[in-house]
């Protein structure tokens, strides 16, 4: 292999000198010939070195292959993964510890803009729309995504839905992690930042957390912030169902229409 | 700032005429905390208090005398300082609610989290009202308030200010917090820096306390210990102080006070005096650098040292402390010291001998004695 690659090499520099001969003495056609020819080899040689870099154990060896799936498919499997509304840059650590790793933060800005545009052009032609988690006060909270199809309830946030939705989103983690036979390190990493902020989670100080504890100390915590979420989503997933169209229920409100019901 | 109200109409009608004047065609600039900050952290400078309270634009004014400030914040450490923040901030607070748990005791139950920033913008400050006054009657309430707008009224402008995260405690007590991407290394700071986090955080402790104090609560009710999250050592990972801000408030309430009594800075001024550049309609000065300068150096600075990380101006009045050799060019400690020498030139001929002590300068003439004699012995 590397053999043809320095006689690529000489080529190259042969072809340089005669292409500089050619220039010198103004033959501009010689020249154009000679520079087609020169660019063929430098491509030659492009590929000839990923070529032999792929043989051993190079870098692009190991690089994931690049997923087909769009943006909003990725982004449904991640919170499919999570079971919990989720924002932006939760879905892309996810995406990135187990998934294809290709999604990244910018993609998903426009992603609601989108959905919702499309809902409102063609209502409930798709299985499924990435929509937005909805405040007490009935309007779109800034940055949380959803999935359409899980009941009202689950995608209506209170005072207290983040550190729910943090916790369960944790264990959502560790459960996948116990059912992988070969956990991928970013997700362990991933796991372990977020056990560093449940407490009893970490008992390994910095190393990577061990799955099954994360889940225990998660639930203890849940236990005792779940009675009282579970009630205020209630209220909310119920004055949702009462005062907003269909549109309004998956997207929410404009801030100012909701003045009324809100504290 | 409750001056505003006792004093007649017509009498506030005419300082507020006399700042217009002051500043000329140009709009008012208004304050942020960090410009709220700086003003507490050179309180005896009249230039600074007189300039702000008439919202002159201090940084243009201080470019076309010639003299630009040095400073200003790189898109590299604006870009590190809002990575930093929305670490700390990430999962509904996840990272402060552990900081917090161990800084201030916070029960497991209490995790509340409101981002204040689900409304519009335009109805933020109304909404920041809503929700502390919420959280000052009930008891069960959330515990972070996210992107809050705080409003203080400086001189007659209200200016808004936005704290990165207000706490509440079961206690019933509100805390600021503060988030700044310097290192704490070994448990140790770079005293400057958290000497300025100090004074904005001390701005929103004011303006918050302001705020309870209308809605009709006991202000004493926020705290005047602010939360003050940075990284820890070299890695990422956030670690958080308690900082009692008591003295930064009692010199920014000083100085807030001084600005709404501004008529007594401006009594002594020369009638016709403004610092106006008098812009064309293309925003471009037309005035002489020369008059604009004159026109500066009438109303007395006190430069130190620190004003040069705080103050736009800092350049102009540091050439205006050099070719007098004022003594403050040395520090506010070694100024102080040097309390009754008038000059640089007047204590070096003092140290050397060369002069002969006033009335009262006997002390500070054998210190400067002993110390330039230590001096010659080190450099024979």
């Amino acid at each position: 292999m590397s053999e043809s690659l320095d006689a690529l090499e000489r080529r190259i520099a042969e072809l340089r000198a005669e292409v500089r001969r050619a220039v010198k003495a103004r033959d501009t056609a010689l020249a154009r010939h000679l520079r087609a020819d020169l660019r063929r080899a430098e491509r030659a040689w492009d590929e000839a070195v990923v070529a032999d870099g792929a043989d051993g154990d190079g870098p692009a060896a190991r690089e994931p292959a690049a997923t087909l799936m769009p943006v909003r498919e990725q982004v449904h499997q991640a919170l499919l993964l999570l079971g919990v509304p989720a924002a932006a840059r939760l879905i892309v650590a996810v995406n990135g510890a187990f998934f294809s790793g290709a999604l990244r933060g910018p993609q998903l800005s426009s992603l609601r803009r989108d959905e919702e545009r499309s809902f409102r052009g063609a209502p409930y032609t798709r299985p499924y729309y990435l929509c937005a988690a909805l405040t007490d006060r009935l309007s779109p909270a800034r940055g949380l995504f959803a999935d359409s199809t899980w009941p009202l309830r689950a995608r209506v946030v209170g005072p207290l839905s983040p550190r729910v939705d943090f916790l369960s989103a944790a264990v959502r983690i560790a459960e996948h992690l116990t059912r992988l036979a070969d956990p991928p390190p970013g997700a362990v990493r991933l796991l372990s930042r977020m056990a560093q902020n449940i407490p009893g989670a970490a008992e390994t100080g910095f190393g990577p957390a061990d799955p099954a504890t994360v889940i225990a100390a998660a639930r203890a915590e849940l236990e005792v912030h779940l009675p009282a979420d579970t009630a205020q989503r209630a209220e909310v997933a119920a004055r949702a169902g009462e005062q907003l169209t269909d549109a309004e229920r998956l997207f929410g409100a404009a801030a100012l229409t909701t003045l009324r019901g809100a504290c | 700032m409750g001056g505003r109200q006792e004093r007649p109409d017509g009498d506030w009608a005419r300082t507020a005429n006399r700042l217009e004047e002051l500043r000329g065609p140009a709009p008012a600039r208004p304050h942020d905390a960090r410009a709220i900050a700086a003003l507490a952290a050179n309180p005896g400078c009249a230039r600074r208090a007189l300039l702000d309270a008439a919202g002159v634009d201090k940084d243009t004014a201080a470019r076309h005398v010639g003299f630009p400030a040095p400073f200003g914040q790189s898109q590299f450490a604006i870009t590190r300082g809002n990575a930093f923040e929305t670490l700390v901030k990430e999962n509904g607070c996840a990272e402060l609610l552990r900081l917090l748990r161990g800084l201030l005791g916070l029960p497991i139950e209490q995790v509340g989290y409101q981002d204040v920033e689900n409304v519009g913008a335009h109805l933020r400050a109304s909404h920041t009202r809503a929700l502390i006054d919420r959280a000052a009657r009930e008891t069960e309430t959330a515990v972070f308030y996210d992107h809050p707008l705080l409003s203080l009224r400086i001189a007659g402008h209200t200016s808004y200010l936005e704290p990165d995260v207000v706490a509440f405690q079961l206690g019933g007590r509100f805390h600021v917090v503060e988030i700044k991407s310097f290192a704490v290394i070994d448990g140790q700071a770079e005293p400057d820096k958290v000497a300025a986090a100090a004074r904005q955080a001390a701005v929103y402790v004011l303006a918050l306390r302001t705020l309870m104090e209308e809605l009709g609560h006991d202000p004493e009710r926020v705290s005047h210990d602010v939360v003050l999250v940075c990284p820890e050592n070299f890695a990422n990972r956030p670690v958080a102080t308690l900082v009692d801000v008591r003295r930064q408030l009692a010199v920014l309430r000083r100085q807030l006070a001084r600005m709404t009594r501004v008529d007594r800075l401006l009594e002594g001024l020369p009638p016709g005096l403004t610092f106006s550049l008098d812009p064309d309609p293309d925003g471009v000065p037309t005035r002489s650098a020369e008059e604009v300068a004159q026109a500066l150096r009438q109303v007395p600075a006190r430069y130190a040292p620190d004003c040069l990380s705080t103050c736009d101006l800092c350049m102009f009045c540091r050439d205006e402390a050099r070719a007098c050799g004022s003594t403050d060019l040395l520090g506010r400690q070694v100024r102080d010291q040097l309390g009754g020498v008038s000059g640089m030139e007047e204590a070096l001929g003092l140290a050397e001998g060369v002069r002969e002590p006033g009335e009262g300068q006997e002390e500070i003439a054998h210190l400067l004695r002993q110390a330039e004699r230590l001096r010659r012995e080190c450099v024979a």
